[in-house]
């Protein structure tokens, strides 16, 4: 099944509304005797969009981390589409993006370098084309031969998002995508979550910005010091009920 | 395995694509290993014929030195920006990052014995006549005992804020098996008329095998995003 959108042809992988996009029983994370995240349980279904929320140093960033398969937890397990990361994780990486807190993106290369390298470790078809349009989608073939080091902030933010999408993954990572951004980028990001997740994608966001995340998430999850304190749709939530689990102490 | 191949192909193109763009790597190695053939020139008295064994060791010095700002600086490009978990994050095996490490520095290495070699031959009047092929063979195989060993090390330590010195305090130590043997190697070619034919040459070829296998094994281990 595809999408037409904008220029692109965005393949869509067809839903199996049973199977849950992640899946995570007891999950903890410790790092020097410290609990980062403690007993996680939760599930995501495919083609959910979820705000991950939660205080500085709630364990947002090193759930993602875990979810991203970047790091693996210390107890728990953990699922994606169906199949367990600790014996799986190298096929399933191929259909995860992550938009992180850095772009990942080297930055003496150019944005189309990057992508096609990117492309060409995710075994994408024609790399140099999905690139291409992929660059346009984010408003920046323009720059497309330009170095990463000569973009603005916005403009690296895009760039790294082109290269989260560029093996088309069914889930999608986001953590703190807005912070450094002007209004419009910062518009134009959210249009972009909403369009992608409109297309079909599972979308897990964490951001600082509550009603931001409110505006656009059908759900929510809050964290406080690494424990899952409220998993509820946003509709059936107030921000002053979240925003009181965010920073209760 | 030939995806791996085309993974490491791929990766090491992009880490010499990085550095043709900014020759910031090379070039400093370079110059380093030049300064320390001219200093040790200078200590040492250059202008007095020198055999293979005492040019190996010489050479050596600068190769080591050189060699451990090679791994610090192909490592860093990773650590801008994050770009290392990029790369984590792709459906690769991860021992082709450490494989197109291995592969860059080497290639960054030799680069680096091209030049400062002839620039000590000149200098201290090295006489490699006897052997020139068998100098190059010990050295070359030494050098890749020492950067297989640099290239896992310095993916440890490129997350610290130590690097540099607590590299080479963590290299120099490993990689002397590897030097002491190519150092007895040279001075069995030169000083005592021998052939490569001996022990020697298994024994080295043995530690490389040995970093080689131990560093590809424990690489995946060491990598923190």
């Amino acid at each position: 099944m595809t999408l037409a959108l904008s220029s692109i042809e965005v393949p869509v992988a067809s839903c199996v509304c049973a199977t849950a996009a992640v899946s995570v029983r007891g999950l903890g994370k410790t790092i020097d005797d410290r609990d980062i995240l403690d007993d996680l349980t939760f599930e995501v279904p495919e083609g959910s969009f979820v705000a991950l929320l939660g205080a500085n140093g709630a364990g947002k960033s090193s759930l993602l981390k875990i979810l991203a398969t970047l790091i693996p937890p210390s107890r728990g397990e953990l699922q994606l589409f169906g199949a367990a990361v600790r014996s799986d994780a190298t096929a399933l990486r191929s259909r995860i993006g992550l938009i992180g807190h850095a772009p990942m993106l080297y930055r003496d290369l150019s944005a189309l370098e990057n992508l096609i390298l990117f492309g060409r470790l995710y075994g994408v078809a024609d790399p140099r084309q999905r690139a291409e349009q992929l660059l346009d989608y984010v408003e920046l073939s323009h720059r497309a031969s330009d170095s990463i080091k000569t973009f603005s902030r916005g403009m690296v933010q895009r760039a790294a998002i082109a290269r989260a999408l560029m093996h088309d993954p069914d889930l999608l990572l986001a953590d703190e995508p807005f912070s450094g951004l002007d209004a419009p980028s910062a518009n134009a990001l959210e249009r972009l979550l909403k369009r992608l997740h409109d297309e079909g994608r599972t979308i897990i966001l964490a951001n600082h910005d509550l009603s931001q995340s409110l505006a656009i998430a059908q759900r929510a999850i809050v964290l406080r010091r690494g424990r899952l304190v409220m998993d509820a749709p946003v509709g059936d939530l107030t921000q002053a009920e979240i925003l009181a689990e965010v920073s209760a102490t | 395995m030939i995806q791996i191949a085309r993974h490491v192909v791929l990766l090491a193109a992009k880490d010499l694509r990085i550095e043709a763009r900014g020759r910031q790597t090379v070039g400093l190695v370079i110059v380093l290993g030049i300064l320390i053939i001219v200093v040790l020139g200078m200590g040492l008295g250059a202008g007095q014929p020198m055999s293979g064994f005492g040019a190996s060791s010489i050479l050596w010095v600068a190769y080591l030195f050189g060699g451990v700002l090679c791994f610090e600086k192909t490592m860093s490009v990773e650590r801008h920006d994050d770009a290392l978990s990029g790369l984590l994050l792709a459906p690769i095996d991860r021992s082709a990052i450490y494989a197109s490490k291995l592969l860059t520095n080497l290639i960054l290495m030799f680069s680096l014995a091209l030049v400062v070699t002839p620039v000590a031959i000149i200098l201290f009047r090295f006489d490699l006549s006897a052997h020139p092929l068998g100098f190059a063979f010990v050295m070359g195989a030494g050098m890749v005992g020492f950067a297989a060993v640099g290239t896992l090390f310095a993916a440890a330590v490129s997350s610290t804020r130590l690097q540099g010195g607590l590299l080479a305090l963590l290299v120099f130590p490993l990689c002397l098996p590897v030097v002491v043997t190519s150092t007895q190697l040279m001075r069995m070619l030169f000083a005592e008329g021998g052939s490569l034919a001996s022990g020697g040459v298994a024994t080295l070829i043995a530690f490389d095998l040995m970093y080689l296998v131990a560093s590809w094994l424990v690489f995946e281990q060491v990598l923190e995003p």
